[in-house]
């Protein structure tokens, strides 16, 4: 069976990695882990993917946003949507939000998310992605 | 004005308002003399009188030259010495002049005398106490020379022209007058002293309360912020251990959820359930780590009632226990210490925690074959520790933040993705606790040397 779409997810937290490929891989979506944002980059203009899981805290507080805009500035990926994943809500981090621009993000989400709302949002953007003929 | 002594500044805008106050006494003499001429014309000395006061008006023109001359000299010591003196002067002036304009208006018998009064109020206001006691003094003895001098026709009486009976020939009532003046002179100087005195004193009081409570809101500014540093060091730690503590949960949360859900098969699902055993074993250690942190910050020991701890022989005691991890990893670990070394003052329970920290840490990220190596060395004031490992290393950026609270260095984060951050500044805190230092060299890739310094017990 062919895969319905190809998804990265970029996060530090390798168990977080597995737990979401093993979801999304039962979903038959094909997916692949990065553990770092430039390691996201890279696989991203490897093979441009169809949804991007991204986490925001990584090395440094703000590696998820610079990712982001790595991949709105650049036209080949621009139009990949990308779903913000972070298990940060305290109001002390939102200042590292960048607040003079737009962020390349379709959407957040609060850690823990539930397994179920993955499946669901690969669905959705991929559907959006590649309407059936 | 800042500059200026309190008493200087005060006593320079009393002399402002006596001049002012002497050209209305000017104008109002000038104006009565002049007036007295035309009701009693030919009958008063106008020319002496009119010179006198003119001769006031002056020297007061003088006055208020020079007190702008003082005004915008240099304040200080010597600027008072020169004002005192001009109050002096202007005092002892406004008395002679008084007592001309007396004599050559009728002498004792001119009301006018009670005028001394001004005099000895405005000595109490300008000068100390003893001055205003002069200056009746003086005042009275003016009076009594005038009405002696005219009494024994040493000096011509010049005689007012509403006063019938030539008084100033009758020895009674020139000395009744003499003593009545003397006496209300005296009763005024010590009532304007007293009163003055008494608001100076208070004058005095409200300053130094001032003062006091100026280094009062100043040392409660102090206190304030060194609180609000604390709450706010209080708040960062607490932001930092929630989250280090939300991110494993949520993580076992999944791996949870992902064994329930039926996404994984059996094979999958044991997996994560074993991930998430090894994420809940890693979070105890944090936690149990965050208890160490707290007590050693809370840990309150009188410095009497710690015991001695023999550096080495906990050495030995950790270093048993860290074997089996470096021979697990094949990591060479050395200790080498030197003979007949002096215990330390510390708890013997958080020197092991130190040993255990250093040791762990050099295991963990110094790959297999690598070595670390351990020394224990003493001089004349202090035990000195080293750690050595040809491990990683520390980049250079990260150097100054390895000891901080949660702070891992990027390169550590790549072999140990879920350390806390915890260990090193447990390090610090117990060697800092026990006054200590404790300090890094790295180099990114070759290796890292920790050192501490202990003070010898027996010192």
């Amino acid at each position: 069976m062919s895969a319905k779409g190809d998804i990265l997810i970029i996060d530090d937290d390798p168990d977080f990695c597995e737990v979401v490929k093993t979801t999304l891989e039962a979903a038959s979506f094909s997916v692949r882990t990065a553990g770092d944002g430039l390691t996201g980059l890279s696989m991203m203009r490897e093979k441009k993917p169809d949804l991007v899981f991204l986490d925001v805290i990584m090395v440094s507080p703000t590696e998820g946003c610079y990712v982001s805009d790595e991949i709105s500035d650049d036209p080949e990926l621009c139009n990949v949507p990308v779903v913000m994943v972070t298990s940060v809500t305290d109001s002390k981090y939102i200042g590292l939000f960048p607040t003079d621009r737009p962020l390349h993000v379709d959407l957040f989400l609060d850690k823990p998310v539930p397994l179920g709302k993955f499946v669901e949002l690969a669905n959705r953007f991929v559907r959006q992605k590649q309407p059936p003929a | 004005m800042r500059d200026w002594l309190p008493f200087e500044a005060e006593l320079i805008a009393r002399i402002d308002w006596l001049i002012r106050l002497r050209w209305l006494a000017v104008v109002g003499t000038a104006v009565t003399i002049i007036a007295g001429a035309l009701v009693f014309p030919g009958s008063l000395a106008l020319v002496p009188l009119l010179s006198v006061t003119a001769l006031i008006g002056l020297y007061n023109l003088q006055f208020s030259l020079y007190l702008r001359t003082l005004k915008i000299g240099p304040a200080g010591a010597v600027r008072l010495r020169h004002t005192t003196l001009f109050a002096y002067v202007q005092i002892i002036l406004d008395l002679l002049a008084l007592a001309a304009l007396i004599h050559f208006a009728g002498g004792v018998e001119n009301p006018m005398a009670i005028f001394f009064v001004f005099h000895v109020i405005i000595a109490s206001i300008l000068l100390q106490r003893p001055v205003s006691y002069l200056v009746a003094g003086l005042a009275s003895l003016l009076f009594a020379a005038i009405g002696g001098l005219e009494y024994a026709q040493v000096i011509p009486h010049h005689p007012l022209p509403m006063v019938g009976r030539e008084v100033y020939r009758e020895g009674l009532y020139l000395a009744t007058s003499t003593t009545v003046l003397t006496v209300t002179l005296f009763l005024v100087a010590y009532l304007a002293t007293s009163i003055t005195g008494r608001l100076r004193k208070r004058d005095q009081e409200l300053l130094e309360s001032m003062q006091v409570s100026r280094a009062n809101s100043e040392e409660l500014q102090k206190l304030n912020e060194q609180l609000s540093r604390v709450d706010e060091e209080r708040t960062r730690f607490m932001v930092l251990v929630t989250h280090e503590l939300r991110a494993p949960v949520s993580t076992i949360y999944s791996c949870l959820e992902l064994a329930l859900s039926g996404y994984a098969s059996p094979e999958k699902a044991r997996e994560v359930l074993a991930r998430a055993q090894n994420r809940a074993t890693e979070m105890l250690g944090f936690i149990t780590d965050l208890l160490s942190l707290t007590r050693i910050r809370e840990q309150a020991v009188q410095r009497e009632q710690v015991p001695v701890t023999h550096l080495e022989s906990v050495l030995q005691e950790v270093v048993e226990l860290m074997k089996i991890e470096a021979e697990r990893k094949d990591v060479f670990l050395g200790v080498e210490c030197a003979p007949d070394l002096a215990p330390v003052r510390a708890l013997p329970d958080q020197i092991k925690l130190l040993w255990t920290n250093l040791l762990s840490n050099a295991i963990k990220y110094t790959d297999p074959c690598g070595i670390v190596q351990v020394s224990l060395t003493q001089d004349a004031g202090q035990l000195i520790g080293t750690v050595r490992d040809t491990g990683i290393g520390i980049a250079a950026e990260d150097i100054p933040r390895v000891f901080d609270e949660f702070y891992r260095a990027s390169n550590a984060r790549l072999v140990s993705p879920h350390g806390t951050g915890v260990g090193l500044s447990i390090v610090r805190r117990i060697v800092e606790k026990w006054e200590g230092k404790v300090w890094v060299e790295s180099e990114s890739g070759l290796g890292t040397k920790f050192t501490f310094v202990l003070p010898r017990a027996d010192v």
